[in-house]
């Protein structure tokens, strides 16, 4: 057998569950071993990975501009954003915690849809930067998705421990739900990714040379 | 039909799509993409026991972890802890339900179910009992892949003790201690389990049934 023969061009698929070589005989078929229902590649892979990154997208701009928790001292509220927490951070001197924070919820999700939209243009259009780079690009936007989390479990944590009444007491903000829905959707989007699609336009394009 | 009779002996990259033939390993040794560099599979040390075992804890752990308060802070004489479920609850109160179903979801129901499915697998395979319903349960194992989130929860418990430090009183719950120790198992699952040893296994078992 032929060493970097790719499965496509053999007419064999693997099975995204269990990794089963299978024989294609359908464009859609059960896998033989584990009865998961695939194709060759996922199946309109581009248009679900660019509707979820724009929807998460447009999820950014309110998570940004609305409050992600409530402070309450004697009964004054004081409502912070991402960015006005962690300007606080700083202004306290907890730079490494402000750095983490900086990080998981802003740095993380920008990172992780503009990532995206590169692969998306990188299967459309031959790039010069390496398909191994590139398929260590989208491992590094997968493996990275469940982080950004990391605020909205802060404000949960919080907001059930300070719970003091009139005295002090945190409340989440809007601005939360929004957040959720942006890393939830960046989460599908990665998934709904194929990296195999990045390989094969090398192919298509040293086929045409 | 030589190339029917290949096809169990191939394997194929999840990421460039490249067929290689695959090689026999011993314990211990991992398969990498020849194309990619990405690991293909790989075979682990005693998986069956290590894994039973292993599972075994977490699943004892997650009752601690869910029940028992995280965190607790004292302001002005007035003391207060929470446990992961007070989390919960108190979004659900606070009308945020997308909040608490994501914190219900990503942190006590996902990782249960895990856990949970690698327990009951290496069970039924340590007693030799394969059935078709293990198929089941070993896919939700892997459609989970990527949304337990028990890392990022402990985490964002440090970070937010590190936001209430200023506080009069601090007190790292025994919640905390277990989900650590939970954390811990969880990783180790994923180290221990021989993904493809189970898939071969079944496949073997169930074959000539159906």
């Amino acid at each position: 057998m032929n060493l970097n023969q790719k499965a496509k061009a053999l007419n064999l698929g693997c099975c995204p569950c269990c990794q089963k070589v299978n024989e294609m005989t359908e464009r859609k078929q059960r896998c033989s071993r584990c009865h998961h229902q695939f194709s060759q590649r996922k199946p309109y892979s581009l248009q679900y990975t660019f509707a979820w990154t724009l929807a998460a997208i447009v999820m950014f701009i309110p998570a940004n501009i609305y409050p992600m928790m409530v402070f309450y001292t004697l009964g004054r509220p004081e409502k912070s954003t991402i960015l006005e927490g962690i300007a606080s951070f700083i202004q306290q001197g907890h730079y490494p915690i402000a750095f983490i924070i900086f990080l998981a919820s802003f740095i993380i999700p920008l990172g992780k849809i503009i990532g995206l939209l590169i692969l998306l243009y990188n299967t459309k259009s031959y790039s010069r930067i390496s398909k191994k780079k590139q398929t260590q690009m989208y491992h590094l936007i997968a493996s990275l998705g469940p982080w950004s989390m990391l605020d909205v479990f802060v404000v949960a944590v919080m907001a059930a421990v300070v719970n003091f009444g009139f005295f002090t007491s945190i409340e989440a903000g809007a601005g939360i739900t929004y957040f959720t829905l942006m890393v939830i959707f960046t989460i599908f989007a990665a998934e709904s990714f194929d990296p195999r699609l990045l390989w094969d336009i090398e192919r298509r394009n040293t086929n045409d040379r | 039909m030589n190339h029917l009779n290949d096809i169990n002996t191939l394997i194929a990259c999840k990421h460039c799509d490249t067929v290689a033939n695959s090689p026999t390993l011993t314990a211990g040794e991992s398969a990498l993409c020849p194309c990619c560099g990405y690991t293909l599979f790989s075979r682990k040390v005693d998986p069956v026991n290590r894994t039973l075992a292993v599972s075994l804890a977490g699943l004892l752990l997650l009752i601690p972890t869910v029940t028992l308060p995280i965190i607790g802070v004292g302001v002005a004489g007035k003391y207060n802890d929470a446990t992961l479920i007070d989390c919960i609850m108190l979004m659900i109160n606070a009308d945020f339900y997308i909040i608490a179903f994501s914190v219900f979801l990503f942190t006590i129901a996902i990782p249960s179910v895990r856990i949970f499915s690698a327990f009951y697998l290496s069970y039924r395979i340590k007693t030799k009992q394969l059935s078709t319903s293990l198929l089941t349960f070993y896919r939700s194992y892997h459609l989970f892949d990527s949304w337990t989130m028990i890392h990022v929860f402990f985490l964002g418990v440090i970070v937010s003790m590190y936001k209430l430090i200023s506080l009069d009183e601090l007190i790292v719950g025994s919640g905390l201690v277990s989900m650590l120790l939970l954390l811990f198992c969880s990783t180790l699952i994923s180290i221990t389990l021989d993904q493809k040893l189970i898939w071969d296994l079944l496949e073997h078992e169930l074959e000539p049934k159906s």
